[in-house]
């Protein structure tokens, strides 16, 4: 027993790592609540490329897109050759002018080698395919090939050298540990055997279990102890340890301390002697398995979800740590015939160096296919069995023996693209002496693909911003807002909704639309008519202090009370049928007699016509419900200081008047207010989708933001209200009315709110405005259907919407909407600066007015802390899940496998897999977020020196910042390094009469254009 | 129409062959690089779904006729090989039994596929997921309606092998590729089974019909028995009862509709099945019915211990489905035929609707399901035991799948050292003779080639090239001389029209 004092550094220090795993840990909560976030959120601190390569250290993952990719983009337009020379020095590329040999510049070799194709055909194949198929090998891959030679000079003697660098390769690998790779890792690289599968599934069913949200019936008796205790007392009694051949680990573990972090400090110690290496070593670990860390990490800082069993960090690595301990001993055992602890593994391959050398080169890659059969075959024979060392002395020998040749052959085949791509002819490389191509060589191998992939993406970017500044300079002053508008819409600043703006516009010239982030500046806790429980409808980093209720109307509290009573009994019927047909021993076997014939009758109905029944269905339910008037408990008495704990019923007067101006104020609607306002939430609704709420609005927490649409408009329509805003010099007049209305944006319909509340006198322009609206949306769906494969093409709006509807309503469907994929800019400033352009449904729109802000911009200083994080959030999350879909992502849906209520799991032994899923990101294209804020130069800049939370994101260039004069089409972009840069360029675009003109038969991703229909 | 309709029963070879027509298709497109990108997606999708639905058509028009005129019964299309006193037939047998879970299983098929059309698009594997279930299907069929136990021993086998294809269908996941050969090895216990009964049969029965089957009583008890333990066997292992349950908790790697029709829906019932056709001969032995119950009730109590603790939806859908399954033996088990049948294809239409909405669950459910009894609750080792899996698929693996691959290694090591060589491979050759460095021969085979090609040569060198008195040129001038002396006489008319009198002579 160590003395108390000398432990506490040792469990402090402990309990700051863990606090450090917060920051590259997925921080995703259970996938019911999914809200886009950054995914590389806990490296934000550092610069874009810089926390890309840490990522890419850390875990593996590629943080670009493949270079593939990119040369596909290339090649089809949407990166150009001037896009690459202006990212070369974007990036910082010095020198890019000088001369490499005479003729040649450095920017040209760094050219052709970004454009050489990443997957060029090796000499070998060309050699065969010249033989084979008739043709001749081509006489510049003749010219590389003595190139590379003459470079190589004579090979050099590696065959008498090789156990020296063995010895080399061998403790730079061991070195590794705890730096960059745990002791899994390099045993997985000397075996091919990955431990990590048997500690998953050893762990994986203890960890679902503990975490379960409600899909277990029986947990473990021990869970209230917590994860350790728990999951000590199981495998105390697993006999699987025995089947596996791991006997007396029963032993170990009833034996061990009842306390994890003694466990984990012990347990640390005999894997790793060093302790300065168990930071490291803990983050390598926590980090094998992502999901069910990440998950545990954050169930770990959120103890209030879930049913109050113990959830502890320290728990999981204790555990973890363990296994690791227990089955690299048992492979190493296997590996070398006897047990023995890293060091000694050490010591052992430094002395069978061919055998390692032999290894090592298998998992290296690149031999031949008969040197690594044969390299096959003796690990084979090693592990049943054992290979005399002479094998393995030949077997090293040969392979040493391979290499300068094979060196050679990369050589030539890296010199044969790049002179390909200069363009060269084979005489002129022949003419080339060795000094010159290996300078070559150097000058193309100064990219590391780190540095490659930044480049690429600054181009890809760049041409896409290009397109959009021409499109602002040509938008400029063009289209003035009508001065006497029929409605003003405000809709969610969201991407999507730029596509409905457009059309309405289109649709109804004498209508204006603002875009702001979809809470409507009323952060709440809402609880609906047939919610259980208040649910949070604001920005997941603000936390609502107040509770609006929805009740019904007065003298519907009979019907009310029906209702309720009646979907009580639809929902525990359903519940019942579902769960204990699962579980229940007794009353499973007769529910699913008495269900079969339903259900199936349900299956058939929904596969073969899921618009037509999802509607039947809607029908049912309402005219079993009947029209429930309801009514908003909206208004407080008295202010009750509120608290997030003890939130406030209701609003006060005051508080109302405050969050309705400010509102308002913020996009700009203070004066000349139309006779309707309509205030345009939306959301989502799909079925048979774990990932339902990624399609719902991200600045309410990832749920409907129909509810905020609709407290606002109950407000600003309040008399008492109207007085006090009047009182502070925003004088709504008699003559206008506020209503509120929900968007689908899945199937595209509109759900109004308390239309019977409206004054009659409004009426002929509310059925107005419901029309133009309706049409708006229909011919939304009808341009959205252009990015889908299975819809129509070319339809007509009507056909359009129909199909839509059948999507929302259809279980087959992996791609209900395609959410966010096709984001790629924000724009904050009023609407004049981007009405009349088709933009693709490509722009988060936010309204801003600079006239009405004051001189430092305290205005967009607020928008720009709400809507920054938020659309970031959702920007850099579609990024990372389209780079790496496998590791930031979490895979195709359909293997997807809902695990207890908080996650997903790939069939049913996998990690938890985080990110969004491959269906959601498969057409987007992987892009910083560009924010163009109306407002000039200085006032940005005042303001990223005031804000620290901006100059991370915009400093650290997570998104791209640029300014449009208000009063002039100047536009100027925001360089961290270089500060601002005014842009120039061409402001000529297509026009074409409607949106529909230019999408028509498009199914690619489109330009701006100019839109001249609509105008007033 | 009725006539056509009175014809139908000879037509039923079509439904498992229209959906292995669509195989073939789709694997023909696949081959020649036709199948590439979204445009090909709906051609495939439609061959699938519509060979699924004309099978479902067929089989209902057949339900129309057995209801108006009764089951057609048992149909001999033709003879398939068969020897002295046993003979194999095409043969399909249609009646209550076959044709209900049949029309079922085509309504699922058609449907799954239809829901698949969709879920799977874009998908690398598409064109092979469509593929892989059409083959299921017309296996399924195939095992359904034929109508003796060597054809449905084909269907069953490609029931098998579509099952070891969508397991793996992500085949780049490790995980999902061991499961799949897990599946397909401990399947091939029941196979053995199903085996062994076809060769009894053969051998003591001389056929393999149905209807030869259940009129088992003119052999002995102990006859009877031994046939029917090889057919419980295979009922066992595809209906993954204890003890072979291990693999189906495994099978989970695939995408959903295929977890649905697979292991909710369909093949797991196929057990069932069987042994509902060999009702009558399971009659005469009823020591192995009671063997049925004890089986079925144990396999229940595994499963719903183990759904209890289950935390991932499929997995807790596959046990709820094993529960209910395992029932179904029980009935059977006490001969309650009729109720197990009903069961059977109420329960099989429930699952396809209950694995097909897993992904809703989080909109299906509320509240957390309740606890069980306080007993069961707090008993540590049972807990464990359950959450294990009775560590059964361990056990598999290691009683099972290893020493098959350990015998599969042994296997390729007798071939490496002593086969290969007999064989002789490819580069490896070593000059023959001495003095013919270009004659490089490897193995058995290539020496005799090699001795072979030595001989032909000295055949040549003695006849031709010994210069021009060589025998050959003689000969061949001879030859040349009669041949110059025929020409010359049928270029004559006379000759000419004797010559095409005598083709027409031997035409007629």
């Amino acid at each position: 027993m160590q003395h108390a004092a000398d432990e506490l550094p040792m469990r402090q220090r402990l309990m700051h790592w863990i606090e450090h795993l917060e920051h590259i840990l997925p921080a995703q909560a259970p996938i019911r609540d999914f809200v886009h976030h950054n995914t590389l959120h806990g490296l934000q601190h550092l610069p874009f490329a810089e926390a890309l390569a840490a990522a890419h250290r850390l875990t593996g993952a590629a943080t670009y897109w493949p270079e593939a990719q990119f040369h596909a983009a290339y090649a089809a337009g949407r990166i150009g050759r001037d896009d690459l020379l202006q990212a070369l020095t974007e990036v910082g590329i010095d020198d890019l002018a000088d001369w490499v040999i005479p003729g040649v510049k450095r920017q040209d070799v760094l050219l052709a080698s970004l454009l050489q194709p990443s997957t060029l055909p090796v000499a070998s194949w060309q050699a065969w395919a010249a033989r084979e198929l008739g043709g001749h090998e081509s006489p510049l891959l003749q010219a590389a090939e003595r190139l590379a030679q003459a470079i190589a000079g004579e090979p050099a003697p590696a065959v008498e050298a090789w156990p020296a660098t063995a010895l080399a390769r061998w403790n730079s690998l061991c070195e590794r540990v705890g730096q960059t790779w745990t002791l899994r890792r390099l045993l997985e690289h000397l075996s091919g055997e990955n431990v990590l599968e048997k500690v998953r599934s050893i762990l994986q069913r203890h960890l679902a279990a503990h975490l379960d949200l409600g899909v277990a019936a029986w947990r473990n008796p021990q869970r209230e102890a917590g994860f350790f205790a728990a999951w000590r007392a199981s495998a105390g009694l697993d006999l699987s340890w025995e089947i596996d051949d791991l006997h007396n680990v029963r032993d170990e573990i009833l034996h061990l301390s009842s306390d994890a972090a003694d466990v984990l400090i012990d347990e640390l110690g005999r894997l790793m002697p060093d302790d300065r290496l168990w930071p490291g070593y803990l983050e390598r670990l926590a980090l094998e398995q992502p999901g069910w860390a990440g998950m545990f990490l954050w169930r770990d800082r959120h103890p209030l979800v879930g049913d109050g069993a113990r959830v502890e960090m320290v728990d999981y690595l204790a555990v973890r740590v363990l296994l690791e301990r227990l089955l690299c001993e048992d492979l190493m055992r296997r590996l070398t015939g006897v047990p023995m602890a890293f060091d000694e593994l050490r010591g052992y391959y430094a002395t069978e160096l061919a055998e390692f050398y032999v290894r090592d080169a298998l998992r290296q890659g690149g031999l031949d296919e008969a040197l690594q059969d044969q390299a096959v075959r003796l690990l084979e024979a090693e592990a049943h069995g054992a290979a005399d060392e002479a094998a393995w002395q030949a077997l090293a020998e040969r392979i040493a023996a391979s290499r300068p040749e094979r060196e050679v052959g990369e050589m030539a085949q890296r010199l044969f693209g790049l002179c390909a791509q200069l363009p060269w002819s084979a005489d002129e490389v022949a003419a080339l002496s060795p000094a010159a191509g290996r300078a070559v060589l150097a000058v193309a191998d100064s990219l590391d693909p780190l540095r490659r992939g930044q480049i690429w993406l600054q181009a890809y970017e760049r041409y896409y911003r290009e397109q959009l500044f021409s499109a602002l300079t040509a938008n400029q002053g063009r289209r003035p807002l009508p001065a006497m508008p029929s409605a003003q819409v405000v809709m969610c600043m969201d991407d999507r909704e730029e596509g409905t703006r457009r059309h309405l516009e289109e649709i109804a010239p004498d209508i204006v639309t603002y875009g702001a982030a979809g809470f409507f500046g009323v952060p709440m806790l809402w609880q609906g008519l047939d919610d259980a429980r208040p649910t949070a409808l604001c920005p997941v980093v603000v936390q609502p202090r107040h509770l609006v209720r929805e009740q019904p109307a007065p003298g519907a509290e009979a019907a009310a009370a029906g209702h309720a009573r009646r979907r009580e009994r639809r929902l525990g019927w359903r519940e019942a049928f579902a769960q204990q047909t699962r579980y229940a021993a007794f009353s499973g076997p007769v529910l699913t007699v008495l269900g079969a014939v339903p259900a199936l009758a349900e299956l058939a109905a929904t596969t073969l016509a899921p618009g037509w029944f999802g509607g039947v269905l809607q029908r049912l339910r309402q005219s079993g419900a009947g029209s429930l008037p309801t009514e908003l408990a909206l208004t407080a008495a008295e202010p009750a200081n509120p608290t997030p704990e003890t939130p406030q019923a209701g609003f006060t007067d005051a508080e109302q008047v405050e969050r309705v101006a400010a509102f308002l104020r913020m996009i700009g609607l203070s004066s000349g207010f139309a006779p309707l306002v309509l205030i345009f939430g939306h959301g989502s609704g799909s079925r048979n989708n774990p990932h339902l709420s990624a399609y719902d609005c991200g600045a309410c927490s990832g749920r409907h933001g129909g509810p905020n649409a609709r407290v606002l408009a109950a407000m600003a329509n309040r008399p008492a209200v109207r007085a006090g805003l009047a009182g502070i010099g925003i004088v709504i007049p008699e003559t206008s009315w506020f209503i509120a209305a929900e968007h689908n944006t899945c199937d595209d319909g509109i759900e109004w709110y308390d239309l019977e509340s409206v004054p009659s006198r409004f009426q002929p322009a509310l059925d107005r405005l419901v029309h133009q609206l309706g049409e708006a949306c229909r011919a939304h769906a009808a341009e959205r259907c252009r990015r889908l494969a299975s819809a129509p093409t070319r339809p007509s709006p009507w056909l359009a919407r129909q199909h839509m509807i059948g999507r929302a309503n259809d279980i087959s469907q992996a791609r209900p909407e395609l959410g966010h994929a096709t984001n790629a800019a924000a724009f904050i400033g009023r609407r004049m600066m981007s009405r009349g352009l088709f933009l693709d449904r490509r722009v988060f729109l936010i309204s801003y007015d600079p006239e009405t802000d004051d001189d430092q911009g305290r205005i967009v200083e607020s928008i720009l802390l709400a809507a920054g994080p938020v659309g970031a959030g959702i920007a850099l999350e579609y990024y990372f899940s389209t780079v790496d879909n496998a590791r930031f992502g979490c895979g195709s849906k359909i293997t997807h496998n809902i695990t207890g209520l908080f996650g997903v799991m790939e069939g049913a032994d996998s990690d938890l897999r985080t990110g969004l899923p491959w269906q959601m990101v498969e057409i987007h294209e992987p892009m910083r977020l560009l924010v163009v804020v109306e407002q000039t130069t200085a006032v940005l800049t005042g303001i990223l020196q005031r804000q620290p939370p901006l100059q991370e994101l915009v400093g650290n260039g997570w998104i791209t910042l640029a300014a449009k004069d208000p009063a002039s089409p100047a536009i100027a972009l925001y360089c961290p390094r270089r500060g601002w840069l005014p842009w120039s360029g061409p402001a000529v675009l297509p026009q074409v009469a409607r949106s529909a003109d230019w999408f028509a038969g498009e199914s690619a991703p489109l330009a701006p254009a100019i839109i001249l229909g609509g105008a007033t | 129409m009725m006539v056509l309709l009175r014809a139908l029963p000879d037509w039923v070879w079509l439904v498992p062959a229209l959906p292995l027509l669509a195989v073939v298709i789709n694997g023909l497109r696949v081959l020649f690089g036709r199948a590439i990108g979204d445009a090909a997606e709906p051609l495939t999708a439609r061959l699938s779904s519509l060979a699924a639905l004309a099978g479902l058509l067929i089989l209902l028009a057949l339900d129309f006729l057995a209801l108006s005129d009764g089951a057609p019964g048992h149909r001999r299309l033709g003879h398939w090989f068969g020897s002295g006193n046993w003979e194999a037939t095409f043969s399909f047998l249609l009646d209550r039994l076959s044709l209900a879970l049949g029309t079922l299983t085509a309504l699922i098929g058609w449907l799954v596929m239809r829901f698949s059309a969709n879920y799977l698009h874009r998908e690398a594997g598409f064109h092979r997921f469509f593929i892989a279930l059409s083959f299921f299907l017309a296996g399924i069929q195939l095992v359904l309606l034929a109508g003796n136990g060597l054809l449905a021993f084909v269907g069953w086998e490609m029931c098998g092998v579509s099952s070891f294809l969508l397991i793996g269908y992500a085949w780049q996941r490790p995980v999902a590729t061991g499961n799949a050969l897990f599946a397909f090895v401990t399947n091939r216990g029941g196979d053995a089974g199903f085996l062994l009964a076809l060769g009894l049969a053969a051998a003591w029965l001389g056929g393999f019909e149905w209807t030869v089957l259940s009129k088992a009583a003119q052999i002995s008890v102990v006859n009877d028995r031994l046939l029917i333990i090889g057919f419980v066997i295979a009922a066992l292992a595809k209906s993954a009862q204890l003890p072979f349950s291990a693999w189906i908790s495994r099978a989970l790697e695939g995408p959903t509709p295929s977890s649905a029709i697979f292991y909710g829906a369909v093949m797991i019932h196929a057990g069932v099945y069987l042994l509902l056709r060999l009702e009558p001969l399971l009659l005469q032995v009823p020591d192995v019915m009671a063997g049925l119950v004890v089986a079925g009730l144990l396999t229940a109590l595994y499963a719903w211990l183990c759904g209890l603790v289950q935390t991932d939806v499929k997995s807790a859908l596959v046990f709820a489905t094993l529960f209910q399954v395992a029932l179904m033996f029980v009935e059977i088990g006490f001969g309650w035929t009729t109720l197990a049948l009903v069961h059977c294809c109420l329960h099989a239409a429930w699952r396809a609707w209950h694995f097909l909405v897993a992904p809703s669950w989080l909109s299906l459910t509320r509240g957390r399901p309740a606890p069980p009894p306080a007993w069961l609750r707090r008993n540590q080792w049972l807990y464990t035991a359950a959450l294990q899996r009775f560590w059964l698929d361990r056990l598999g693996q290691t009683l099972l799948v290893e020493p098959t691959a350990a015998f599969s290694r042994d296997v390729r090591g007798l071939e490496t050292h002593f086969i290969d060589h007999a064989i002789g491979r490819p580069g490896e050759g070593r000059t023959v003779q001495a003095d013919r460095p270009l004659v490089l021969a490897d193995g058995l085979p290539g020496r005799i080639l090699a001795g072979l090609s030595d001989q032909l040569q000295r055949l040549e060198n003695r006849l031709l090239l010994r210069g021009r008195g060589g025998l050959a040129e003689q000969w061949l001038h001879r030859l040349g001389g009669y041949l110059r002396t025929l020409e010359n006489l049928l270029e004559q008319p006379r000759y000419l029209m004797m010559a095409v009198m005598a083709t027409f002579v031997v035409i007629l």
